[in-house]
């Protein structure tokens, strides 16, 4: 101990400035996974490059000395395990330390090693006693009570560094077979983790064998990336500060216990977990860190931002986004052909109807670009066919009409005046609030999933947990099939109904779409539906018949959704990729592989050259449906993401998440504009109005709640990130929540605005008994 | 690993799943001699298997948008992760756990749980007559909001009056972090509540009633209360004595004729405007009397022991056509100058009650009376309540004015109250009462005073 003490102390001073951190970690536990993986997937020459960096890197820093004794403490740590109980079967630990040996002699570099040797023989016996858990716990202890006993204005920078060496050291007691320490750590620290860490934390206690940590995802994302906490440069310094001498910080009460060799074995293992692996990112200013930009930046980073070619230092969201250049999101360009079509027909509609308001019809037909936004060219777009059909000119004739009968919403009214007048509220509230028009599906078996409204609103789809879709004709009338070679209707008994059941799928429909072809002004014709076996099918709306099943994910998928040209498909799937498909092809054309975890949702943006997913690994992508690469990556929720909505001006998007908050982010910068609270329980659906300028959310707590797009959310106080309070169910409301309208028990599976503006929510109705 | 001894009153706590149930296993697959290591290794990987099945099941549940995890989660999930699905169970049988009797041999294994396995006797089953087909899925359509605004229909739930509280909550400061919990002046509290109350009240009309109606109701009630001029208040009344089409409104009515008679007989003060008020509300009750488009007989029944807590405490709560009535006649306390005239108009409108409804409730005369009488007899009431009781008994008739006075001894207990020489009210309604009685027993007043023995009634009127 007496000589291993010292250099850590020193390591720690050479460790603190962010930049120089990957000289520290030497022969650390990170290095050797990467090794043994590379070794096995055989990556010669990676393998090769990466022992040449590790050995290159001590020549190069004048601490090397310093560094090696570290990295020795932590070798011999980890061969002292392995000396302990050589005798369990199943673990190829021993092995695993002899790997060690082995490259680091492979690294020819002699003194390196025999100054390792050299301190294997006397410090080994103090390190196995010094193995025991308990300096673990009480590591945290004090590194906890110094957190708390720290002044106001740097608790909250503090606060999530709590939460990885947490992890870390629970990580580290179970790898080492000390399952009742570990339990025992877990169960006197994770209460005041639990409110912001709850979904984490509860995997990690699963883990209780050190084969676990070994196979287990979470774990090993922990182990081998870095986990980056954002702080200011005082508030480093004092941190530093404590981690060398014990001091820095104010904790009454505490000073003397520094002097105790526990207390100091302590320390030393809440360095070395700060050593390994966290990562600072220090900024220059000294204001204090605000909470959602902790949520952006502190976690396990590298991995969900993809690796660009040109070596970025330091992984972070924004520098990604950034590299990433600018993005085209304005309106898609419409065939000149195609608006001169237009034009007349609307011309001659308005000669026919004289009706005096399709004068400015016309003034609708040319998409104004919005300011800000480059608008792509035709040669950007997907291939699509050149010529078009009476039903793109209905489409658009369509289109430009709906945008002139619109309802308007502008929320910003009910902001201006003041809500108390009751007789001016109810003008008021209709100027900003849509109207919102519920279907309750009853007597609904194990579940419905999805329902889905068709863009003219003449049809709804439901799919069924019972593999089936059904489809209703919302205008009452009788779905006629065309006469095909299927059976005959009047031989399926569902000849004069305004039902119909598709029947085909063998698991539960997690997803359906209509083709956006026809637009409002036709039905449509193709309905795509995404199951738990897997498949995607298509189904005629004619001969109301499964047409093709594309067949291509292994695992189920969980989202469709057509793309806005029709034609193209996207389906996102619990095999973390999403995919696009082509009607025509049986096969898909293109694979977004990226996520870490199950793809949970997907939306096209509404010019079709970007697409958005989200995933259970907590993150958004946005990625370019075209070439294949995510352009952007929107990190900031808590839980997965649940479900998403892109503005129809294309600026926006939002995602929903089960950390029960809905995020706003800007595209074009891929930062997070403001977060919306207010949900009670998970959140299935969300819509934006046709002006972007109302979102509209339903989910499992039978609300559906209106969000002012454009406002300011609140500006709640910063709450501190890991404070040691019961998650209330009445969670602040973030002051853009307009307006909440609740159900009779009925959970919201799907919102959609119609193309005037009018709010359509589905759900199924749950009976009280049913439990 | 390093210390076996205690390990497993240890392991016990931290794992769910215990390694005795390991053990237990390994002895029905023939292993007897499973290490104490090797079964709490086991127990902990079992565990750790179990909870990445359900989190895998968690993602099917979520994906299912349902809030419940079923049977067919945790199957998928197998499914998923490559293992054969557990058979025989579905989401609509969920497995009942029965708990099995505990083992005396072996103290430490705690309860024990199993699933039963039910026999099904096809014979029975076939037996037994076809269960109908249950209708497919259906759809309802209806307004969640208009114009954001969430109309009040069956189909929404009732509006909770917690909106104003949120748009207080939303002006007050938000909750600092310092620990304080906000206290409210107690009086604003006060306040808030009685404004909740008359909030649910006025939705609990809302609800029910056509808008129409409402305004009606909110017309009417403002028009006939006193702020209002006397024409108003007569066009109301005749609106209430001579409509059709008011059955709807009647349960509101009579309970607002309720809760006012009480507003003004609770506060002592003796104010014109509570007699006021409670001629108004004689007059409210006797035109829906008259009304012969309502049906009134569900509210005119009265229980015998609201009738019991209205003579004690003389304050009433139940929205009963009665209890105004007769708190107006028997109550202490009235405003002097309308006392007697709300006394007689509450006996007229008593009597009318009885005339137009004693035959379907025959029970109805004998135990008004008998409230009335425990009010005339009974030593701790005022005076005012004995002249209330007399004059509702002169409303019920005359042979009521005969039991009271004459055999129930009212007269005797009057006769004790009042003092000699003194002219009150009270002799005024002995007399009135009088006066009927002798127009029914055919005797001169004299009799009466012989009856009562009394000197006061030989004072002249």
């Amino acid at each position: 101990m007496s000589s291993t003490s010292p250099a850590v102390i020193r390591s720690s001073g050479v460790v603190s400035p962010p930049n120089t951190q990957d000289a520290s970690q030497n022969i650390t536990t990170t290095d050797r996974l990467v090794l043994d993986y590379l070794r096995s997937r055989g990556h010669k020459p990676a393998e090769k490059a990466f022992l040449e960096s590790l050995g290159s890197v001590p020549s190069d820093d004048n601490a090397g000395q310093s560094e090696n004794l570290l990295s020795s403490e932590n070798l011999i740590k980890n061969l002292a395990i392995h000396v302990q109980k050589p005798s369990r079967p199943g673990e190829n630990l021993l092995k695993e330390g002899s790997n060690v040996l082995k490259e680091l002699t492979a690294m020819g570099n002699p003194p390196t090693v025999q100054n390792l040797i050299a301190n294997i023989g006397p410090v080994g016996a103090e390190e196995i006693l010094s193995l025991d858990p308990t300096d673990k716990k009480e590591g945290f202890r004090e590194l906890e009570s110094w957190v708390d006993g720290s002044l106001d204005m740097y608790r909250p920078e503090f606060r999530p560094i709590l939460f990885p060496i947490f992890c870390h050291f629970y990580l580290d007691l179970v790898q080492h077979g000390f399952r009742e320490a570990a339990s025992s750590f877990y169960y006197t620290f994770s209460p005041s983790l639990l409110p912001m860490h709850h979904i984490t934390l509860r995997h990690l206690s699963t883990l209780l064998l050190p084969s676990h940590v070994q196979n287990d995802e979470v774990a090993q994302h922990f182990r081998n990336e870095k986990y980056v906490v954002k702080m200011t440069r005082s508030g480093f310094s004092l941190l530093v500060g404590w981690l060398i001498e014990g001091v820095g910080g104010e904790a009454p009460g505490h000073g003397d216990g520094f002097t105790g060799e526990r207390s100091k074995r302590g320390r030393a293992a809440v360095m070395r977990v700060v050593n390994n692996h966290l990562r600072f990112d220090v900024t220059s200013t000294t204001t204090m860190v605000s909470n959602s930009a902790w949520e952006e930046s502190t976690g396990l980073l590298s991995s969900f931002v993809p690796q660009t070619s040109g070596s970025v230092s330091s992984p972070s969201p924004q520098a990604f986004n950034a590299l990433k250049g600018e993005l085209k999101l304005g309106p898609a360009p419409i065939p000149e052909e195609l608006r001169t079509e237009t034009e007349r027909v609307l011309r001659e509609q308005a000669m026919v109807e004289r009706d005096p308001g399709a004068q400015y019809d016309l003034h609708y037909s040319r998409p104004a670009a919005v300011q800000g936004l480059v608008a792509p060219t035709e040669s950007d777009l997907l291939p699509h066919p050149t010529s078009f059909k009476a039903i793109d000119i209905q489409r658009e004739v369509e289109k430009v009409r709906d945008a002139r009968k619109r309802i308007r919403l502008d929320p910003s009214v009910l902001n201006s005046t003041d809500l108390n007048m009751v007789q001016n509220s109810a003008a008021v509230r209709a100027r900003g609030l849509p109207s919102i028009c519920a279907y309750t599906l009853h007597d609904v078996g194990e579940g419905a999933p999805i329902c889905a409204f068709s863009p003219d609103v003449t049809l709804m789809a439901a799919g069924f947990s019972e593999s089936y879709i059904r489809l209703w004709s919302l205008k009452g009338e009788n779905l006629q099939a065309l006469p095909g070679n299927d059976l005959p209707d009047s031989i399926r008994g569902e000849a004069g109904t305004t039902s119909r059941k598709l029947v085909g799928h063998s698991g539960a429909v997690y997803a359906l779409s209509f083709d956006p072809l026809s637009g409002s002004a036709a039905p449509p014709r193709y309905l795509l539906s995404g199951s738990a076996d897997s498949t995607v099918r298509l189904w005629s709306l004619d001969t109301f018949t499964n047409v093709v099943a594309y067949r291509g994910h292994q695992n189920p998928v969980w989202d469709v959704q057509w793309s806005p040209i029709g034609i193209y498909f996207a389906t996102a799937s619990r095999d973390k990729t999403a995919r696009l498909w082509s009607t025509d092809r049986a096969s898909c054309l293109r694979i977004y592989a990226g996520h870490l975890s199950d793809v949970d949702c997907i939306r096209f943006h509404p010019n079709s050259l970007y697409l958005a997913t989200g995933s259970s690994d907590w993150t958004a992508r946005l990625w370019d449906v075209q070439g294949g690469s995510c352009v952007r990556v929107f990190i900031g929720h808590q839980g997965p993401v649940s479900t998403l909505a892109i503005s129809p001006d294309g600026r926006y998007l939002a995602s929903a998440g089960v950390d029960l908050s809905i995020s706003l982010w800007d595209l074009g910068s891929g930062r997070r504009i403001k977060k919306m609270t207010g949900h009670t329980s998970a959140i299935y659906s969300l819509s934006f109005s046709a002006e972007s300028s109302v979102l509209v959310s339903g989910g499992a707590d039978w609300t559906v709640r209106c969000w002012d797009v454009k406002a300011a959310g609140c500006s709640e106080a910063p709450r501190e990130n890991a404070e040691p309070e019961v998650p209330s169910k009445s969670l602040a409301c973030s002051s853009d929540l307009m307006a909440t309208f609740s159900t009779k028990q009925t959970p919201i599976t799907n919102v959609h605005f119609t193309p005037r503006n009018l709010c359509l929510v589905a759900g199924n109705y749950v009976p009280v008994d049913y439990r | 690993m390093s210390k076996p001894k205690g390990k497993s009153a240890q392991a016990s706590q931290t794992g769910i799943y215990n390694p005795e149930s390991v053990k237990d296993v390994a002895e029905s697959l023939g292993i007897s001699n499973l290490s104490d290591t090797v079964a709490s290794s086991l127990a902990a990987d079992v565990e750790y298997r179990m909870h990445q099945v359900i989190e895998e099941a968690s993602r099917f549940m979520r994906h299912g948008r349902r809030t419940t995890m079923t049977t067919s989660d945790i199957d998928q999930a197998l499914r998923v992760l490559n293992i054969e699905p557990l058979y025989g169970h579905n989401s609509f049988n969920p497995p009942a756990f029965r708990r099995a009797l505990p083992f005396p041999q072996l103290p430490t294994v705690g309860p024990v749980y199993f699933v039963e396995d039910e026999e099904i006797d096809f014979d029975r089953v076939l037996r037994e007559e076809k269960i109908t087909v249950p209708k497919g899925v259906n759809w309802t359509a209806h307004w969640l909001a208009v114009e954001g605004v969430q109309p009040l229909i069956p189909e929404n739930p009732p509006a909770i009056p917690r909106d104003t509280d949120q748009q207080e909550v939303t002006k007050s400061p938000p909750i600092s972090n310092t620990g304080f919990p906000p206290t409210p002046p107690s009086d604003r509290s006060t306040n808030k509540k009685q404004q909740q109350q008359q909030q649910q009240q006025q939705q609990l009309v809302k609800q029910v009633l056509s808008r129409e109606l409402q305004l009606y109701y909110t017309r009417l009630t403002t028009s006939l209360l006193p702020p209002s001029d006397f024409a108003k208040r007569t066009a109301a009344l005749a609106s209430l004595r001579h409509d059709a089409g008011l059955q709807a409104l009647l349960p509101y009515l009579i309970r607002w004729v309720g809760e006012s008679v009480v507003n003004a007989l609770k506060d002592s003060s003796d104010s014109d405007n509570d007699g006021k008020v409670l001629e108004v509300m004689l007059h409210v009750v006797s035109a829906i009397l008259e009304n012969s488009a309502l049906f009134i007989e569900p509210y005119v029944s009265l229980q015998f022991f609201t009738i019991q807590y209205l003579l004690n405490h003389l304050v009433l709560q139940l929205h009963q056509i009665l209890p105004p009535i007769l708190s107006t006649l028997l109550h202490s306390f009235l405003p002097p100058s309308y006392a007697t005239l709300l006394r007689t108009m509450a006996s007229q409108t008593l009597s009318r009650l009885l005339t137009q409804h004693s035959t379907t409730y025959p029970s109805l005369s004998p135990r008004i009376m008998k409230t009335l009488l425990l009010a005339l007899i009974s030593p701790d009431k005022s005076k005012n309540t004995r002249e209330g009781a007399i004059r509702g008994l002169i409303g019920i008739g005359k042979e009521a004015v005969r039991k009271g006075l004459v055999e129930g001894g009212g007269i005797r207990v009057v006769g004790s109250d009042c003092t000699p020489g003194e002219s009150s009210s009270l002799v005024n309604a002995v007399m009135v009462s009088g006066l009927s009685f002798y127009a029914f027993w055919n005797s001169d007043p004299e009799r009466i005073c012989m009856l009562g023995r009394t000197p006061c009634v030989a004072t002249p009127f």
